[in-house]
């Protein structure tokens, strides 16, 4: 972030950022939607502006649907290949369960453009979970199945020579779900050092969101094969146009949730360059007419997504209610009110603080940086993260400094009673079942003592009563050296003081913590759409909904 | 058999299995860290990391921390345990800035007490040698030099350790690999022992999990 405040083009921004007790609520994060500094849109502008080439380089998929692809980007220094194996899936093994063991199909992101040799190592482990090892030349692994309700659907119209039923297709968002999507050196997969200096590459989870940008073309790639081989020559291919608003859904879990916990320094990277982004615009003392214009087609898309975002978990119901309020609300408020008038876009925004909810709020906060490209882009060059100096203890720090800092930045942890079973009901732990992050009742299950340190709240204000009662010397090395329980917990405070967004300010083992806030603000992030719960711990999502394709984005490969 | 264990796999086993072993978190991530750093130029941190855990495990922590007061530095229970003291020892980084070298007594894995000091040489872009026996081990910002016996660098115990900053200006070694290749044998032992922290399964928490939905939709 230190760069971006360097050369930052609108000194007067500083004075209009929320601060990390506003916006570090898990509220507040769960509402959160994408924006163009999402990182699905930051990689897709690059490969358009870098001019990349795509070509599919395999198709050997049988009439039924099965067998492998290939798919390559060309940039100007490397290329990346999707390897996807589609396979014959029995309906009774279709599991959204990460830890499931078969699917329909399987992919894995290659570093480069695979041999035949490559193909046949990855088929024979790609398809498999835990067992299947990928080597350093693949940046990622993933699976995905079918959306059954939608791709057979999809197939008989195509191979009967009709579009597909537009709501339906709608309701649903995409042909294919993955669940997990592995990159930096899961499965044996590259190391993040392998990309971490290729431009390309180096910002947040772009090697990732590559492969989900491909295994959406193959999606749909496959059901017009598949519709082709059953329909012959009367079979068609999708309406580009209803094309465009098919996704790729994903269905994810506990296991993403400590992934913002245990990277501070990252999380404050994403939300310092969000909320500076937000503050840049917010400080803006005129609108221009084409800003405005552009911000109203921006309003009237969310309008209709949001017409489009469906959701039978009792929680979203209620939050896709108000948000279809709020958004009545901003649209008499755009008719009614000029945003031509000193500083607008803050006043449409304290409007939105005093009469919308936190999910219209946020919806607002996205929906500002759209017509600013030149103000924000930028800032996605700061979400990337040496974690590496946040790592490093400042042995010689004073304890009287390592109090302050506790004192000012974590009152929200310092005001909980943790005594109290209802503020720490939960505990965080990796089921040995699952080989996954999951959340336990500490007071109906055993294994509270293998607890993962993910109650940050709570382990600061122990740090603080242990500091308080401090005999124990006049810096923090002497201090962690008797009590070496407290240098997790010192790190992260530490690094409070350079990261002020590190820190997810509510109490994250709290009986009414609901890890699906965790999730949405990391999958806005991606550039998620359509959050779905499936209960408070599990979401569905569509991601790349109205992306362009690879063969409509980049010119074709030779 | 052999198998490839990536740089992050490396500090992610090993982390649980210093926990497993007893540290706490903040130094179990030291010690996940100083073995990750050791796999990048190809030096058996992990296998060397696994034997040191295996000998702490059941121990007081007590016994294994040095007295920072003696001169050289002692532990009360005879041998200094390398990640408590190279952590100790990089949160005083800012001393040997200023010139200070410090001295220990008899130290069990001085090469793991080499590499958790080391990490704060990319902190204070300098250089940390650390010297036993007939070697000397220097960690840059993202480097390695390795003067003298290499025979000395796995020792399992020294009488004597001295950790400084150094002069250097190039190192010898970048990081030279993304993947170590481990033996497998040895790598189940650490796989086992990471595993003690996963909790096992019950009625309670297989209903929390996941949707418990079919896909079939």
């Amino acid at each position: 972030m230190q760069d971006c405040a360097d050369n930052n083009p609108v000194p007067a921004a500083a004075g209009y950022r929320r601060p990390p007790e506003v916006v570090m609520r898990l509220a507040r994060m769960g509402s959160f939607h994408q924006t163009r500094l999402s990182f699905m849109r930051t990689l897709l502008r690059r490969l358009k502006s870098e001019d990349w080439k795509f070509k599919r380089n395999l198709w050997a998929i049988n009439e039924q649907g099965f067998g492998r692809a290939v798919y390559t980007v060309y940039g100007p220094e490397r290329s990346y290949s999707l390897v996807a194996f589609s396979h014959d899936l029995p309906d009774d093994m279709r599991s959204d369960r990460v830890i499931a063991t078969a699917w329909d199909a399987t992919f894995a992101l290659y570093d480069g453009i695979p041999s035949g040799t490559d193909l046949d190592r990855l088929e024979q482990n790609v398809p498999k979970q835990e067992a299947g090892r990928i080597s350093d030349s693949e940046l990622s692994l993933s699976r995905a199945n079918r959306s059954v309700r939608l791709w057979q659907h999809v197939i008989d119209s195509l191979s009967h020579g009709k579009q597909p039923d537009r709501d339906q297709l709608e309701a649903v968002g995409y042909l294919m779900r993955t669940t997990a999507v592995y990159g930096s050196g899961k499965f044996g997969a590259a190391d993040r050092l392998t990309i971490a200096q290729r431009p390309e590459l180096s910002g947040p989870f772009q090697a990732e969101l590559l492969s989900v940008w491909l295994t959406r073309a193959f999606s749909i790639d496959l059901v017009e094969h598949i519709a082709s081989a059953r329909g012959g020559e009367q079979a068609v291919t999708i309406d580009p146009e209803l094309r465009r608003r098919i996704g790729v859904g994903n269905s994810t879990g506990l296991g993403m949730a400590p992934f913002l916990i245990n990277h501070p320094a990252l999380l404050n990277n994403w939300m310092m360059a969000r909320e500076e982004a937000i503050a840049r615009v917010r400080s803006l003392s005129q609108a221009d007419p084409m800003a405005i214009d552009e911000f109203k087609q921006h309003f009237e898309h969310a309008r209709f997504n949001v017409s489009q975002w469906h959701s039978q978990h009792p929680i979203q119901i209620e939050k896709l209610k108000a948000l279809t309020s709020d958004l009545e609300q901003m649209a008499g408020y755009i008719g009614s009110e000029s945003l031509s008038d000193d500083h607008p876009w803050d006043r449409f925004y304290r409007w939105a603080e005093d009469n919308l909810s936190l999910e219209g709020q946020e919806q607002l906060a996205s929906l500002l940086l759209e017509p600013y490209a030149e103000l924000v882009d930028e800032l996605t060059q700061c979400m990337d993260a040496d974690e590496h100096l946040s790592f490093f203890v400042d042995g010689a720090m004073p304890l009287a400094r390592l109090r302050e800092i506790i004192e000012k930045q974590c009152e929200w942890a310092l005001k909980v009673d943790y005594d109290r079973p209802e503020n720490c009901a939960r505990f965080w732990y990796t089921s040995a079942e699952k080989l996954e992050p999951r959340v336990g009742e500490r007071l109906q299950e055993s294994g509270a003592e293998y607890e993962l340190p993910l109650g940050v709240g709570c382990d600061i204000k122990q740090l603080h009563v242990a500091l308080q009662a401090g005999s124990d010397g006049p810096t923090t090395a002497e201090f962690l050296l008797a009590h070496p329980e407290h240098r997790h917990t010192a790190r992260r405070v530490q690094n409070l003081a350079a990261c002020p967004y590190a820190e997810i300010q509510d109490n994250l083992i709290a009986a009414d913590m609901l890890p699906i806030d965790i999730l949405r603000c990391k999958l806005s992030f991606f550039g998620a759409t359509k959050f779905d719960p499936r209960s408070d711990r599990w979401v569905r999502i569509c991601m790349y909904q109205d992306a362009p394709f690879p063969h409509e984005l980049l010119a074709a490969a030779p | 058999m052999s198998y490839n264990l990536t740089l992050a796999e490396t500090e992610s086993y090993l982390r649980k299995a210093a926990r497993a072993c007893g540290l706490d978190w903040g130094i179990a991530e030291e010690a996940g860290k100083a073995s990750r750093w050791l796999a990048a130029f190809n030096l058996p941190g992990a296998e060397t990391m696994l034997t040191h855990l295996q000998n702490l495990k059941g121990k007081e922590y007590r016994s294994f921390i040095p007295d920072c007061g003696a001169q050289p530095w002692q532990a009360s229970g005879g041998l200094l345990c390398p990640i408590i003291t190279g952590a100790a020892l990089a949160d005083r980084s800012a001393q040997m800035l200023k010139g200070m070298e410090f001295k220990l007594g008899s130290t069990a894995y001085p090469l793991l007490l080499a590499a958790t000091v080391g990490q704060a040489a990319r902190c204070h872009q300098t250089v940390f040698t650390t010297t036993w026996a007939g070697v000397r081990v220097s960690c840059f910002e993202n480097g390695l030099s390795i003067e003298g016996n290499r025979d000395d660098l796995l020792l399992a115990e020294v009488d004597a350790v001295s950790c400084y900053r150094d002069d250097l200006s190039t190192p010898q070694q970048l990081p030279s690999t993304l993947a170590y290749v481990i033996d497998s044998k040895i790598f189940k032992c650490i796989d086992e022992l990471a595993f003690q922290i996963y909790v096992p399964a019950t009625e309670e928490s297989r209903a929390g999990a996941g949707a418990g939905l079919t896909d079939n939709d």
